[in-house]
């Protein structure tokens, strides 16, 4: 499967990496051995060094750095020929460049981290604000017509209400409803399409830790709204293999959802409980709202376009969702919540490998 | 922009600027449906380029358009000439756009999808208003015509009958006889078509003499 070998090869390519730096690695040490104390042959473990700082990270590279000293110092008491003051003081050189080469190592590496997390909250903000910019534009483009359909309904009442009725008025203004309701459903077909043209851009990642991310830019809209929250994440699970951006999206609008939910009802029963757990090879997600909940039969209605409870809505967020979802393979759907209010709950697939367990 | 001052009519009119067809249709359909006058446009250009009708009316304008938004447009209307009054209709309107709007003078600043009579309302009160402009700068340019037709012996004269002055003080002060003071004072009364003095007064201060 693709995927499978998608998400080995990098593990092939390490390993191959690690060979290479430990065949270095015994290269520099038999040469140190063998030659005589005048060549500081150790200092080439600086190359050694180098190398694993593209393979290793942090503590693993200062073990690394100890170990060829421990080498150096093993290759110099091994060593028999030439002067030994000499080779000392070349001891004591290449031990200090294998020092200096670590830490300088070590220095950029942290750099790197800090740069590269900059960028991906600037990418993620980016993201956020795609996705605002999106929902405008959506949400103009599908009042237009809306907008549209509701004046001519009023026109078509005032004709049918005229003495005698202008029946011919009244099927015109019919008409042109009609005409703008198929409109307003090509805009959505249109965004569906645009979430399903571009394939999820899969990837491994750690479940949790996505969903804390969105959680953590949604505590804000929480606080404000006095909403306590709990999470019971399943500390267990294996990696998930989807697209994480899109992932995050559908989480950010069950979020959001759940949040609007509950505006009605009095603060000290606002309360939201995110779980994470894994049943048959699939991580699920579940939000839970202690809202006014759902009335009996709406359930299937969800997730089809246009289909919303909320006043300021136009029901394409669970609709764009369940695109998403079901183009990484998952799930969702939307049960009552013993409790009061509602369950969302998604299901996505876990990293092959680790699901056969 | 010109007025066409041959088909004046109290027939009202309003105008309809939207870049979104359907909205445009259904808008001037509704507004056919209770019997009003009206002209859509696409964009604020053309409804700016056309020859404005010389009768009462009120403009029904989109916010958001491409190219000119209607509130820039809104904002540069007096500049044009164009005074008709203002009703803003927008899809996503948050409250400082609607409170700036009101601010420059908008009659009523609707969201879509509004209710019909919401609109109407707004519509008739535009209307309303801008008849009561109307009838108040026909009666100033009335007045003007009217005291143009004075000679400037009877508009020198009737200047100072207004400040309180007796004919033979106004008589000293022009160096004419006290009887040419009457007959002029006389023909300026009959062609300002004041019955009173003081309705000449409350005229001359209309003027703002």
């Amino acid at each position: 499967m693709p995927a499978d070998r998608m998400h080995t090869s990098p593990r092939i390519h390490r390993f191959l990496q690690v060979l290479v730096i430990a065949v270095v690695m015994a290269a520099v040490f038999v040469a140190d051995t063998i030659t005589g104390y005048e060549i500081a042959a150790a200092v080439f473990y600086t190359i050694v060094i180098l190398m694993a700082s593209r393979v290793l990270i942090g503590r693993s590279l200062i073990v690394l750095g100890a170990v060829c000293i421990g080498l150096t110092v093993l290759s110099f008491t091994f060593t028999s020929s030439g002067h030994y003051r000499e080779g000392l003081i070349n001891t004591a050189i290449s031990i200090a460049a294998i020092v200096v080469t670590t830490y300088l190592v070590l220095n950029m590496e942290a750099a790197r981290t800090a740069a590269h997390a900059a960028q991906t909250r600037l990418l993620r903000i980016a993201r956020v604000k795609s996705l605002e910019g999106l929902t405008t534009s959506i949400a103009h483009e599908v009042n237009q017509p809306l907008a549209a359909i509701v004046t001519s309904g009023n026109a078509c009442q005032r004709w049918l209400a005229q003495d005698p009725p202008n029946l011919d008025k009244a099927r015109q203004a019919v008409e042109r409803m009609l005409s703008d309701a198929g409109r307003a459903s090509n805009v959505i077909a249109r965004i569906r399409s645009l979430t399903k043209g571009e394939p999820p851009h899969k990837s491994e990642f750690e479940f949790n830790k996505a969903v804390v991310e969105v959680v953590a830019l949604s505590q804000a809209e929480m606080e404000r709204s006095n909403i306590r929250l709990t999470t019971e994440f399943d500390p267990d699970l294996p990696p998930a293999f989807a697209d994480r951006v899109q992932i995050q999206q559908v989480i950010g609008n069950l979020v959001l959802n759940a949040i609007e939910a509950m505006v009605n009802i009095p603060t000290a029963a606002r309360s939201i409980r995110i779980t994470s757990d894994i049943k048959d090879g699939s991580i699920s997600l579940s939000v839970f709202d202690s809202g006014v909940g759902l009335p009996a039969g709406v359930y299937e209605h969800l997730f089809e376009a246009f289909w919303t409870t909320k006043e300021e809505g136009i029901g394409v967020g669970l609709s764009i969702s369940r695109a998403i979802i079901e183009a990484n393979g998952g799930q969702i759907w939307a049960e009552s919540n013993s409790g009061g209010g509602a369950v969302f709950r998604f299901s996505i697939p876990a990293t092959l490998e680790e699901s056969g367990q | 922009m010109t007025t066409n001052p041959a088909a004046a009519t109290d027939n009202p009119i309003v105008y309809i600027v939207d870049d979104d067809r359907s909205v445009r249709a259904a808008l001037e359909d509704l507004l056919a449906s209770v019997g009003l006058r009206v002209l859509a446009f696409g964009s604020a250009k053309d409804f700016a380029a056309h020859n404005m009708e010389d009768a009462p009316g009120c403009l029904v304008l989109d916010v958001r358009m491409p190219g000119q938004s209607g509130m820039d447009f809104h904002r540069q209307m007096t500049d044009m000439g164009i005074e008709v009054p203002v009703v803003f209709i927008t899809g996503h309107g948050d409250i400082a756009m609607g409170v700036e709007a009101m601010k420059n003078g908008a009659i009523e600043f609707l969201t879509k999808p509004f209710r019909d009579q919401n609109l109407l309302d707004a519509i008739h009160n535009g209307i309303e208003k801008d008849r009561q402009r109307r009838k108040i700068a026909a009666d100033a340019a009335a007045l003007q015509a009217r005291w143009a037709s004075l000679t400037a012996g009877e508009q020198d004269v009737t200047r100072l009958v207004v400040q309180g002055l007796l004919n033979k003080q106004i008589a000293a002060r022009l160096n004419i006889s006290e009887i040419t003071v009457k007959v002029r004072r006389g023909h300026a009364m009959r062609k300002i078509q004041a019955s009173s003095l003081a309705e000449l007064v409350r005229i001359a201060e209309k003027l703002e003499m």
